[in-house]
């Protein structure tokens, strides 16, 4: 029995016609699990969704990192929003769980990057059960690469990183909203990602203990959060290793600062406590 | 902030070029004499720039007048400066606090062209106002003693300063009376 290629990766969106039954989105009857999305008749299109893009203005304010050791994927983020100066959150979850045994990052719009995790989630899911057999990283990066690529220049804005662990090893992937996918062992996305590179590069070697390789990827994203204003909140560290994804601590950045670089006591105070006390 | 016969004034430690952190102890608020300090937010070169001018102004009233500026009319004397630069203003929001005549608390805000603001309780500036704003307005009592402004000045500061981007980093308060001052750093969250 031939299997059949699935190849609705390669079929583009936006050229469904689209009927709004009321609620916006709906599933279209030849592909079930491409949701085809509305898009606005208007004269000026490209103008529009410029305009659109201001008017969300997505702000890249974040500090995510990942890399490749002997052990696996170390996967690290901050976990702070901002809407320009404003902090709205301290405690967004940047790391999404795919699956099991794959993550993925969030940096740029949140909306954006929730909704289409969420979705290259279920075409995984879809994938393992009509071919039986795991979706490698390889390929999952490739889907959402895919789908971001044919809405190139709509405004959406996602950087994110595909982690995993399949059959061929640990897998890291770059994946962003302009439809570029990278692979390789060292990234970092976000605004505060140069500081992060700072650290992580000077500190990395491939041989290293899991707990080495978090504590370095801790250390990289709370030099960010230090440096960069848009970064901050928690540092979050995931491992995943061949038998899937494991959190490994969620630290606050104001405490870990203090851990650091505990406060001196100045030498005024020592010297009082020592002074021998004189009787009358 | 105005306590009973005496005063705080406090700031964060941040500088910053846009999203860069730069130094997280920088000085943004500055003793003219024992009893008058003013706080400078906005552009740092600024910042110093009128500090220096405003000691040089205030050092000169000193040896023509032979006493030390009271705080209402340096108020004045900052107005009248930043709005001599209209069109080409300091990019500078100051702060001003000081005990004037009967050690009565004075304390007044400006906008960065001189627009004088006088307040009986506080008045704040910078990246987080907004913040400050409702943080203050929850947090002040009238009548408070040293010891108990420190502690509301410090917990409004760190509250406000958390939940911007661009403040923060450690905070800065004096607590003026008229027999002395206290200078404090105040640890907060280094992100």
């Amino acid at each position: 029995m031939a299997m059949k290629v699935d190849m609705s990766a390669l079929e583009t969106n936006f050229s469904i016609p689209c009927l709004d039954d009321g609620d916006g989105m709906h599933l279209s009857a030849d592909s079930p699990d491409v949701p085809s999305m509305v898009l606005p008749t208007c004269a000026d299109f490209d103008g529009f969704q410029a305009a659109t893009k201001d008017m969300v203005k997505n702000k890249r304010g974040t500090t995510t990192l990942a890399f490749i050791f002997d052990k696996g994927v170390i996967v690290a983020a901050d976990s702070r929003a901002s809407m320009g100066g404003y902090i709205s959150s301290q405690t967004v979850r940047k790391i999404i769980e795919i699956n099991p045994y794959m993550l993925g990052t969030m940096a740029g719009g949140a909306a954006d990057c929730q909704f289409w995790h969420r979705n290259l989630g279920n075409k995984c899911r879809l994938h393992e059960l009509s071919n039986k057999r795991r979706i490698s990283i390889a390929g999952a990066s490739k889907l959402l690469a895919n789908i971001l690529y044919s809405y190139r220049g709509m405004g959406l804005s996602i950087g994110t990183m595909i982690a995993g662990f399949d059959e061929k090893g640990p897998g890291l992937y770059y994946v962003d909203s302009e439809g570029a996918r990278l692979v390789g062992n060292r990234f970092s996305v976000g605004s505060g990602s140069l500081y992060a590179y700072g650290i992580l590069d000077e500190g990395y070697r491939f041989n290293m203990s899991v707990e080495e390789a978090a504590e370095l990827a801790r250390r990289a994203i709370y030099g960010a959060t230090f440096r960069d204003a848009a970064s901050g909140g928690c540092v979050s560290v995931y491992h995943v290793g061949p038998d899937g994804w494991k959190k490994l601590s969620g630290d606050d950045v104001g405490e870990l600062h203090y851990h650091y670089y505990p406060v001196q006591k100045t030498p005024v105070e020592q010297e009082m406590t020592d002074a021998p006390s004189t009787s009358a | 902030m105005v306590g009973k016969n005496c005063f705080a004034i406090a700031s964060d430690r941040r500088l910053g070029v846009q999203l860069q952190t730069i130094a997280t102890d920088f000085q943004r608020v500055f003793k003219i004499h024992d009893k008058l300090y003013i706080g400078l937010s906005g552009l740092a070169t600024d910042a110093q720039t009128l500090y220096q001018r405003l000691v040089f102004r205030h050092k000169l009233y000193q040896l023509r007048e032979e006493r030390d500026m009271k705080p209402e009319t340096f108020a004045s004397l900052v107005s009248a400066m930043l709005y001599e630069r209209r069109f080409g203003p300091y990019f500078c929001q100051p702060v001003i606090a000081g005990l004037g005549e009967n050690d009565e608390p004075f304390i007044c805000t400006m906008d960065c062209i001189g627009a004088k603001e006088l307040a009986k309780d506080f008045v704040v500036s910078g990246t987080s106002s907004e913040s400050l704003y409702g943080a203050c307005e929850s947090m002040y009592k009238p009548n408070m003693e040293p010891e108990e402004l420190f502690e509301t000045v410090s917990q409004a500061l760190m509250a406000s300063v958390d939940r911007d981007c661009l403040a923060g980093w450690g905070g800065h308060v004096f607590i003026v009376t008229p027999t002395e001052v206290q200078e404090r750093v105040v640890k907060g969250r280094m992100d």
